[in-house]
This record gives structure tokens, sequence and C-alpha cells, in this order.
């Protein structure tokens, strides 16, 4: 736990879904990166996007906010958001700040891309 | 067994008291649940003294075992100009979507993941005490 710096990928995959695989603190850094990787994905098309934690262990609720953010745009434009690899603290997190009322949680990556892009992944 | 810690207000150094109760917290057999639920309500509760406290916070860690309850007790201390605890509501997400804030949510959260949660303030001082049972439920 206690990553400072938040690592970041970001992929468009098939059937305009965008990819960020975000590892580290989630605190307003880390949210603004975050933020920024979703912005630009959704700039290429990306109607959703599917946000992996699997290497996040501890986010704070400055950071949260900025998930709101992205969550608010993407509702907005129609789109959708989704997370998957969270642990239960920060699921519990998102339940508390609402997040999971408008984004879909999945308990893996390739569960969710199974879902998301219409067939399993490898 | 008790921390006691001094943070500056520097980026990030509420991970220091997240450390502290990862080591506390595994020392008295807290799952890793609780501890990562714990961490996340220090980090709140420090960032909330960083933000409105003005200067060094002070944060105190100890392990209580009273009736055979063995528990993990945090005290966050700032020297702010304090605040109405009966007037911090619950925040809802309703509140915030088509706001140009969102921010808001630590004492939501820190009521919603320790086991018990008091606060005492008044101008100068704001003590926020939590305790996080080391058994029970995630």
């Amino acid at each position: 736990m206690n990553e400072e710096q938040i690592h970041l990928t970001a992929d468009v995959l098939t059937n305009g879904v965008g990819l960020i695989t975000a590892a580290g603190y989630i605190n307003n850094e880390g949210g603004q990166a975050i933020a920024d990787a979703a912005g630009d994905l959704m700039e290429r098309g990306c109607g959703t996007l599917l946000i992996d934690l699997e290497g996040t262990r501890i986010i704070n609720s400055i950071g949260v906010s900025i998930l709101l953010e992205i969550m608010e745009k993407l509702l907005e434009e129609k789109g959708r958001l989704a997370f998957c690899s969270l642990t239960p603290t920060i699921s519990k997190t998102f339940e508390i700040m609402g997040l999971v009322q408008y984004a879909t949680i999945y308990p893996d990556q390739q569960a969710a891309r199974a879902d998301l892009e219409g067939h399993a992944s490898g | 067994m008790e921390v006691v810690l001094h943070l500056p207000v520097v980026p990030n150094v509420e991970l220091v008291a997240a450390k502290a109760v990862e080591a506390l917290g595994g020392a008295l057999g807290m799952s890793q649940t609780r501890v990562e639920a714990t961490c996340v309500a220090i980090v709140e509760a420090c960032l909330n003294a960083m933000e409105h406290g003005g200067g060094e916070v002070v944060v105190r860690l100890s392990g209580e075992n009273e009736s055979g309850r063995p528990r993990l007790v945090i005290e966050v201390e700032d020297h702010g100009g304090g605040f109405d605890p009966a007037k911090a509501r619950r925040k809802t997400v309703a509140q915030v979507l088509g706001c140009a804030s969102k921010r808001g949510w630590g004492l939501t959260l820190i009521r919603e993941l320790m086991d018990d949660v008091q606060i005492r303030s008044r101008p100068g001082q704001t003590l926020v005490r939590m305790c996080k049972d080391v058994e029970g439920g995630p």
C-alpha cells in the first residue's frame, strides 16, 4: 500500500471501450491523471470507459470526487463508466460516495471486457 | 502499544498515518480489509485536519482491550477554528451531481468506515476519536 505515485496505462479496446489501468494512490493528483486519460480516450471515440484498479489499495475522497466528475461527464454524453478489480474497502467507498449507483462494478478485467466488448477477452 | 505522530502540512503526509495503521493494525491481528478501511478513514481525518487546522496535525494510535473487545483507537487533533459536528450531515451523491464541487465526503466516509466515531470541536481544537474493532465484519 501507500504508493505515492500513480501508474497509468490507457488503451482503446473494441466496441468503443477505453481501458485505464491505475495503480497507486488515488488522491487529487492520481484522480486528475485518471481524468486526463479518460478525457483523451473520450476524444478518441470511447463512449464506455473501464477503469481497472487492480494495483490500487488506497484512495481518498478528493481523488474519488474527480472520478465522480468523470462519471458525470460520461453520463452527459450518454456514455458508460465501469470499474473492476476493486478491494472491498474501495468498493465500499464507492458505495458510500454513490459511484455504484451510476457505474458498473465488475470483479475483474476479464469479466468486464467480456460484457463491455461483447465477447470474452484472452 | 501506542504511536504518536506530529505531521507537518506537506503533500501526502497522510500516508504516514496510514502506514502506522498498517503496522499497528497488523500487530493487533486485524484483517487486511479492516486495516484498509481504517487507512481510508485516517487519511480523511488527516486531510480534514490539514485543510481546516492550519498547522501541525497530531495523530495518536493505540491498541485497547476493554471488556475483552480489542480495538484500534485513533485520535486526530488539529488546532484550527473548529466546527459544529452536528451540522456536518451525511453527504449523498444526489447532492453533488451537477455541482461544481464534489468534495466534502471526509466525515461521511469516517463515520461509515469506522465502528465508533466521536468528534469534539471548539475554536482552537478539534479532536476526532475513532475506533475500529480488531474483529468483525469486513
